[in-house]
């Protein structure tokens, strides 16, 4: 059973819609900046990041508004968006037995676990919490938010594994839908910026620490300057139909989510490495029924660390050798965690149906580490049909997937 | 405190803290079916109370509350307490 991608939406740093996000990304632009005060956090050793243009949320009722923290609002509007797109009946109470909703982030609210956590010490105990404060550091506060805001009544999944979680989302979306559980899947990621995500990463050295003052220059996905990630926030979502629903809804479908494949490997929890990305790219190639061949487009995970970006490049040559365009959208966006898997899907898709291929931003010089692969340094006229795109996380958790023209 | 500031203060809350528009902020509406107030609000509307107007409200007296003046009351009763104390 063919699965369709029917709906997209963003709440994004480089851009509140699709089409604004995707006009920023044509045109070469970066949401990274200076953190205003992030030199003040002892330890902390990387000031930059990228946070989302201001959003309106109160079109949203306050009784739905009152648990939802940034990652809730971003994901709520992106999923208003991508629903609206594919004109789905969802919502309002009504009962919908075969839609899942599958959101997830990495974790709840960092800003909120900091003043909760922050007054409990300073209290000596829960005096003095507001009652809505748990409902933004929930594992799944995202999901069941969106759910209470769009009065979605139906299934729902939370998956969470920090910078892959929407493509889990989307992969078991498939999976779902294939199986026949499922008609509909509404699938995405979302998480907010805040500095302890940024400490994560600065601490297993990981972040980009050497552009403080040339924030515009990071990170360097491939680059022999590239120093680190950056992080990000957003909101990513799609709307995921069977073949079968979609034509008898009539929908326009914007591409095929031909499959994917996520493998946790078991291995290590911060470094990754190229025979653990090639399992799950050469397990995507094959759950998908594609081969190598007919990939004409790689968007890679390529976040701008050291170790990870030459091992995903090792891992893409050893697949597709010089032959098929490769780039990272993350000096673009930055590393927006749990939705980045879905925006760069969103992108992918946008990039497939206007026949452009986005290159890597900040590579201007490719590290020798980083070669074997066709980096794409320019912006290129590129006709695609099959596109292969591919995220890894801490814990091992390894993704990659297949989207396709829909001829739509 | 006056009763005045105090109800400026309470009012002050519901319109910041809940967005309930100043007109419907009369003594007898009820919070639940008149101003669309429910449980999970009252709590916060609690924890607002104790760190604007610097009270302790027990959450067993924020049970017989129902309209805003009872809340009027309520916090004015505490504020009188406190201040005879100090």
């Amino acid at each position: 059973m063919k699965v369709y991608i029917t709906g997209m939406g963003t709440v994004s740093s480089l851009g509140n819609t699709v089409p604004e996000m995707f006009s920023s990304l044509l045109e070469n632009k970066t949401a990274v900046r200076r953190m205003e005060g992030w030199e003040n956090y002892k330890g902390l050793n990387s000031y930059v990041g990228a946070t989302v243009p201001q959003y309106d949320i109160m079109r949203v009722p306050r009784t739905a508004r009152r648990t939802m923290s940034p990652m809730s609002e971003m994901a709520t509007l992106a999923t208003m968006e991508a629903i609206r797109q594919a004109d789905v009946s969802i919502g309002n109470g009504q009962s919908t037995p075969r839609v899942l909703m599958c959101l997830g982030s990495t974790t709840g609210s960092p800003e909120n676990f900091e003043t909760y956590f922050k007054k409990i010490i300073e209290r000596g105990g829960p005096e003095g919490q507001m009652g809505t404060t748990f409902f933004k550091v929930m594992n799944h506060s995202v999901n069941a938010n969106v759910a209470a805001a769009l009065g979605f009544k139906g299934a729902a999944l939370s998956p969470s594994s920090a910078c892959s979680t929407s493509a889990q989302s989307m992969i078991m979306g498939w999976e779902l839908i294939q199986s026949g559980m499922y008609d509909i899947v509404i699938a995405g990621g979302a998480d907010e910026l805040h500095y302890t995500s940024t400490s994560v990463f600065d601490i297993v050295m990981a972040a980009s620490r050497g552009y403080n003052d040339r924030p515009t220059e990071t990170p360097r996905p491939f680059d022999v300057k590239r120093d680190g990630l950056v992080v990000a926030e957003g909101a990513s979502v799609i709307v995921m139909e069977s073949e079968a629903s979609a034509k008898a809804r009539g929908i326009r479908r914007l591409a095929e989510f031909c499959g994917g494949a996520y493998i946790c490997d078991g291995a290590h929890m911060s470094q990754s490495n190229k025979f653990n990305m090639l399992d799950v790219m050469k397990a995507t190639l094959e759950r998908a029924k594609i081969n190598a061949e007919d990939i004409q487009y790689v968007n890679a995970h390529a976040t701008g660390t050291v170790q990870g970006d030459a091992e995903e490049a090792q891992a893409i040559s050893e697949i597709f050798g010089k032959n098929v365009p490769v780039s990272s959208l993350k000096g673009h966006f930055g590393h927006s965690l749990a939705a980045c898997g879905t925006l760069e899907v969103i992108s992918s898709v946008q990039m497939m149906n206007e026949q452009v291929l986005i290159p890597t931003r900040n590579l201007t010089e490719i590290d020798p580490a980083c070669t074997g692969i066709f980096h794409l340094q320019e912006k290129k006229s590129f006709p695609t049909t099959k596109v292969m795109s591919n995220n890894f996380a801490f814990g091992g958790m390894n993704t990659s997937l297949i989207i396709g023209a829909s001829g739509d | 405190m006056t009763n005045q500031d105090i109800i400026a203060r309470v009012n002050a809350i519901m319109s910041e803290g809940f967005e309930i528009p100043a007109d419907q902020l009369k003594p007898e509406a009820t919070l639940f079916d008149d101003l669309g107030l429910d449980s999970l609000d009252a709590v916060d509307m609690l924890v607002s109370l104790e760190d604007n107007v610097g009270i302790r409200v027990d959450s067993e007296q924020l049970k017989t509350v129902r309209t805003m003046q009872d809340i009027y009351n309520l916090v004015g009763n505490l504020v009188a307490k406190s201040e005879a104390t100090h």
